[in-house]
């Protein structure tokens, strides 16, 4: 029999959720949500497993990735309660949860947490150029290596362990019963779901749903892409015109688009920009840092300042490596894996119940 | 003596009566009868013209009595009485005869079968008006004095009220003290005042004025008369402090004597205390002595003797009132043993106990020497059983428990509170409370009725298990230091003492009864009998003191007229028949048969003030002395004879050259209604102010009004001031 656990309501105030507690349990939110469905009804039962502290329950759900907050629920409640600020901050605790090393939720507890890893980190990499003189070609060299293993390792290290962890959850430990087939089968929502994000588009359809539809798109887009450019065809170093012009305009969206993000987080219009975690200015701030400073960088070798562009790509592999070692493995970055996973996994356990009927 | 020259007018009501019934045919028939001077049929009898008409006829034929066959006796007795009394008759000698709630719109299919019923009905009117009697009303003068019973704050608001409309106000209290249970309640909703501050309060105005008069340990024991003019006997039980007492040294000695209340729980404490108040700032300031105990503890006694008087005795008091106001208010529901773990467990204890827990534990909630850091709540306990017998919800025990779960937030820190409820009722402005205990981290589970909580005290702490219904019915388990059952309110344990001294009816809920939860809210069947406060259901402070307080305002109305007149509808003695058996006095509830003597003879006596006319002492009386005024044998049996009487009714005629007319008339409908429509558009009005304002005969007003009327495209709206005509409005 699940036990009331009355001092989760304190935890997971610290991964951001907002008066949750004044929640009545009325159901508007669900009843407005576009995404909640008959077999996946959300935000309400989510809120009361939060208010309940049912932490099993939460942990085995795939409910917070199939919100996509339009902040719908937020605007129509009649406490105030902001379901949608709710799950958001359900998908961070549930991240950390994910996370066999225990620093996300550190991450997401603490800002202290992220500003001492962010000053080690300037320090590290300080130290490291010192230790190569400043010399700013070997750095790029060790800079453009870093980038290559940094993928490999935090996705051999952290992410795959920890899509493994969901794995086991949301599937195993409900034993969920699908055949090895439907992971084949599903597996196309994976990849639709990763690349363009169809589910915002089930939201209500105005025009602000299908503007932030598309600029996560091309974010997205232009993030993987520039992430190639830069790895494998080596922007920074490539006399090929078209890269370089592919890199430019890569680079531009990212810069563009975060710009606008953050923009949006600090009028906070929307519901969905109204409560900014740190996580969330860390995630939009970093990125727009890292277009703009590969913009720059690029722009600095075409136009030939190359004595200001050292410190420029000091700053840019600053960013760069905090991004790579805090950000994307504990941040807010895993969402892209964790939801398209979530649907993924939605679906087998879709087929599961069909199978058992 | 029988009347000999009665009018009788028979009613079309537009054609609302005469569509159906054969009114022509009717009054040709009757015209002939006995005693029958004239005998008309008319448009409209309610109508300003016809009533003049009825006036010249009564005054110019000298009528002695009349009939008018038309609608409902509700609607236009008044009326008809009236035109009685302008014409210089007895407006007894008419009566009421109703053809068209009975006959024309019962009967509609059988038109026929209605006019054959309508004769009947008028055959009988006539025959009862011509034994009918010229009768005064009963005029009862009135006391300016009013008792109200029961000094909670309910009784001690209206007191206040009543005194400053400048009515004499006894008050009575049961209970030595006065303030009822919000004197216990601690911290109140909604505005977290002290209920012994506010029972303060109104004690300490109540003493200050001169025409209110206080007794406490007043235990009611009879009422006698009727409206206007009770006499109300109340025993009055001593204090045995002496009169001429040093309060200070009282003061002293009481809390020489008695220590603080031992049992911190514990609503009222008299145990094992010689002298006692039900709390210390309890007002009157004057502590009560028991005085077996007094005299037990004979060394005590010896030391103070000049404080006590031990000889003062039971006083028995006459009042006269006029009226009677009842604010007597409820008793706590008392959970049974078992019940929610109630008894079986000392960690299980009721709402009202807990109120008084956290009342006297200032910074740390401490309950049996151990600290308390969650409290569940239980709501419901005692209400709303589908199948029990207190199917009511008592209205403020939600806001009552919330109220006191955001206290344990204000006062102590970390008191984690849940709430186990089947549905949450802070309506109006309590919602807030509501929405700020959850604001507060409170955590609120509902179950319902069928499948309830269960407490296991087998532990060290209460494990409570309840299954969710805002967890799709999950069993959800949590443990707590201390259960609090969420007990509402029940009539009170006594209430038939009073109910049967002043004949409150009491309701299913046990709870004593209004005549009409609307529209006589405070009025019991008893007339001048009011009730108020918690004594008529489960209600707060603020719906209490209302209640009363119309009931205030009611009694004032009432007596400050001066007189009161009644129907003359009582029961009447035949003093030759009568041979005191005193049967009839046995069974009169109404006490208003008494034993007199009449030139040596014992004969039974009724008093008119109190006689309700109900009838019951007639039937009993074996030499058959009773009559009920109004309701003769002559009067009764007569009427059976007129319904009885057979007639040859001919089928209604539709002469051509009529129904033409009826067709004209017709085509003129849609202007005229749709006249009246846009004038009643957001108004209503009259029918005289209609006419007027339309430029239209009243007649065709009234007949056009009385059809939309049946069709339901108005409907009437209240009598208007001088209680002469109805209002209409458009039915929505
Ligand atoms: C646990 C609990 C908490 C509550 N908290 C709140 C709150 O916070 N806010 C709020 O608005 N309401 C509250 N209420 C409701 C409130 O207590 C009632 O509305 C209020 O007490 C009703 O007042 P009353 O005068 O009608 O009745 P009572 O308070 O019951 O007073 C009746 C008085 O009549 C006397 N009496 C009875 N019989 C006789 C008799 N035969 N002759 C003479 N005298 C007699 C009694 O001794 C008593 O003094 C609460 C109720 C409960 C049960
Ligand atoms: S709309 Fe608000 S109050 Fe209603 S269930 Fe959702 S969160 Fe709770
Ligand atoms: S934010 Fe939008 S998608 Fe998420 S739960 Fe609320 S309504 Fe549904
Ligand atoms: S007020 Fe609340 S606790 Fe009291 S009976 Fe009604 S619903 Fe139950
Ligand atoms: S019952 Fe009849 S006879 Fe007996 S006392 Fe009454 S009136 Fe007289
Ligand atoms: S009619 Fe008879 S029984 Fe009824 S109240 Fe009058 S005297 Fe009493």
């Amino acid at each position: 029999m699940p036990h009331i656990n009355p001092d989760f309501s304190t935890e997971i105030k610290k991964y951001g959720a907002k008066d949750f507690e004044l929640c009545f349990n009325c159901g508007n939110c669900t009843a407005i949500c576009s995404l909640s469905t008959a077999n996946e009804s959300f935000p309400r039962e989510m809120i009361r497993y939060s208010t309940l502290g049912l932490e099993n329950e939460l942990k085995s759900s795939l409910k917070p990735w199939l919100c996509y907050y339009c902040g719908e629920c937020s605007s129509d409640c009649p406490r105030q309660a902001h379901p949608g600020e709710l799950m958001m901050s359900l998908r961070r605790w549930i991240t950390a949860k994910y996370d066999w090393t225990g620093l996300a939720g550190l991450f997401y507890k603490y800002i202290a947490a992220y500003i001492i890893g962010f000053l080690l980190i300037i320090a590290g990499v300080i130290a490291f150029a010192s230790l190569k003189d400043f010399n700013q070609e070997v750095i790029m060299h060790y800079g453009h290596y870093f980038e290559m293993f940094a993928i490999a390792g935090v996705f051999a290290v952290v992410l795959v362990p920890n899509i493994i962890r969901m794995w086991i959850y949301t599937i195993i430990k409900p034993k969920v019963k699908a055949p090895f087939k439907s992971y084949l089968s599903a597996f196309s929502e994976l990849i639709v779901h990763m690349f363009i994000q169809k589910r915002t588009l089930s939201c209500e359809d105005t025009r602000e749903t299908r503007i932030r539809w598309f600029e996560h798109l091309i974010l997205v887009i232009g993030y993987l892409s520039l992430l190639f450019t830069t790895v494998f065809l080596d922007w920074f170093g490539s006399q090929n015109l078209f890269v370089i012009v592919l890199g430019y305009i890569q680079s531009a969206i990212i810069f563009v688009v975060t710009f606008d993000f953050v923009l949006k987080r600090i009028k906070k219009k929307s519901e969905l920009h109204k409560f900014s975690h740190p996580s969330d200015w860390f995630f939009v701030i970093w990125l727009f840092f890292m277009g703009i400073t590969a913009f720059m960088i690029r722009l600095f070798i075409d136009v030939n300042i190359i004595e200001n562009n050292f410190w420029l790509y000091l700053f840019h592999l600053i960013i760069l490596v905090q991004w790579a070692v805090i950000i994307v493995p504990f941040g807010k970055w895993t969402h892209f894996l964790y939801r398209s996973f979530a649907m993924y996994f939605s679906r087998i356990q879709e087929i599961g119940a069909l199978l058992k009927k | 003596m029988k009347k000999q020259r009665i009018g009788v007018y028979i009613c079309h009501c537009g054609g609302n009566i005469s569509d159906y019934v054969d009114v022509e045919q009717l009054s040709k028939l009757i015209k002939d009868e006995e005693g029958i001077i004239i005998s008309k049929d008319v448009m409209f009898a309610c109508a300003d013209s016809n009533q003049k008409d009825m006036i010249q006829d009564i005054q110019d034929q000298k009528l002695d009595a009349i009939v008018v066959a038309s609608c409902s006796p509700k609607l236009h007795t008044h009326t008809f009485r009236n035109v009685a009394i302008r014409a210089g008759i007895n407006q007894y000698n008419y009566a009421q005869v109703n053809i068209r709630e009975q006959c024309s719109w019962a009967h509609s299919d059988t038109p026929m079968d209605a006019t054959i019923k309508a004769y009947g009905l008028i055959r009988a009117g006539m025959n009862r008006v011509s034994y009918s009697e010229a009768l005064e009303n009963v005029e009862i003068k009135t006391h300016r004095a009013v008792a109200i019973v029961g000094a909670g704050v309910a009784g001690m608001r209206a007191a206040i009220d009543s005194a400053r409309m400048g009515n004499h106000v006894y008050l009575l209290e049961k209970d030595f003290f006065v303030g009822g249970h919000v004197a216990q309640a601690g911290k109140l909703y909604p505005t977290n005042e002290d209920g012994k501050e506010v029972v303060s309060k109104l004690y300490n105005t109540i003493r200050q004025m001169p025409n209110i008069t206080l007794f406490t340990g007043a235990h009611l024991e009879r009422v006698s008369g009727s409206v206007g003019s009770f006499t109300v006997e109340v025993k009055i039980s001593p204090r045995y402090i002496a009169t001429n007492a040093d309060p200070q040294k009282v003061h002293r000695v009481f809390t020489d004597c008695c220590p603080e209340n031992s049992n911190p729980l514990l609503y009222k404490d008299k145990e094992h205390r010689i002298m006692y108040k039900s709390y210390p700032e309890a007002c009157p300031d004057i502590p009560v002595v028991d005085v077996e105990r007094l005299q037990s503890n004979v060394a005590f006694y010896e030391k103070y003797k000049d404080i006590f008087d031990v000889n003062q005795q039971l006083q028995l008091l006459k009042l006269n009132v006029g009226s009677v106001l009842v604010t007597t208010g409820f008793d706590f529901y008392q959970p049974t043993e078992g019940e929610f773990g109630f008894k079986q467990s000392d960690k299980v204890i009721t709402l009202p106990e807990f109120k008084k827990l956290v009342e006297s534990n200032s910074d740390q909630l401490i309950y049996n020497g151990k600290p308390i850091s969650s409290v569940a709540f239980i709501y419901c306990v005692g209400n709303r059983q589908t199948k029990g017998e207190n199917k009511y919800c008592s209205r403020q025990c939600c806001a009552a428990t919330i109220h006191t779960s955001i206290q344990l937030h204000e006062k102590y820190k970390g008191v984690k509170a849940y709430h186990v409820y089947r549905d949450i009722r802070t309506y109006g402005k309590q919602e807030l409370l509501y929405q700020k205990s959850s604001q507060l981290g409170d955590i609120y589970l509902k179950y319902e009725e069928k499948e309830p909580p269960v407490i296991d005290c087998s532990g060290t702490r209460p494990l409570v298990k309840v299954k969710d219904y805002l967890t799709s019915k999950k069993e959800i388990s949590f443990d707590t230091d201390l259960v609090v059952l969420v007990t509402g309110m029940v009539a009170r344990e006594d209430r038939t003492e009073i109910a049967s001294i002043l004949k409150i009816p009491i309701g299913s809920d046990k709870f004593y009864n209004e005549i009409h939860p609307k529209l006589k809210p405070v009025e019991t069947v008893i007339g001048g009998v009011y009730i108020g406060g918690a004594c008529q259901g489960p209600k707060n402070i603020a719906e209490s003191v209302q209640s009363a307080l119309s009931g205030a305002a009611k009694i004032n109305a009432l007596i400050k007229r001066g007189t009161i007149a009644l129907e003359p509808i009582v029961a009447r003695i035949n003093a030759d028949a009568c041979v005191w058996c005193g049967k009839c006095a046995e069974v009169c509830e109404y006490d208003a048969i008494k034993m007199v003597e009449l030139n040596g003879k014992q004969i039974a006596e009724v008093n008119p003030a109190t006689c309700k006319g109900c009838g019951i002492c007639a039937p009993v009386c074996q030499p058959d002395a009773i009559e009920i005024v109004q309701y003769t044998n002559n009067e009764i049996e007569s009427m059976i004879d007129g319904f009885m009487s057979q007639v040859d009714i001919k089928e209604k005629e539709v002469d051509a050259e009529s129904h033409e007319e009826a067709k004209a008339g017709m085509k003129e409908y849609p202007q005229v209604w749709n006249q009246i429509v846009t004038l009643l558009d957001g108004q209503k009005l009259t029918i005289p102010q209609i006419s007027e304002q339309l430029g239209q005969e009243s007649n065709v007003i009234t007949y056009h009004l009385m059809t939309m009327n049946k069709y339901s495209v108005v409907e009437p709206a209240g009598l208007d001031d001088d209680e002469a005509y109805f209002y209409y409005k458009l039915k929505k």
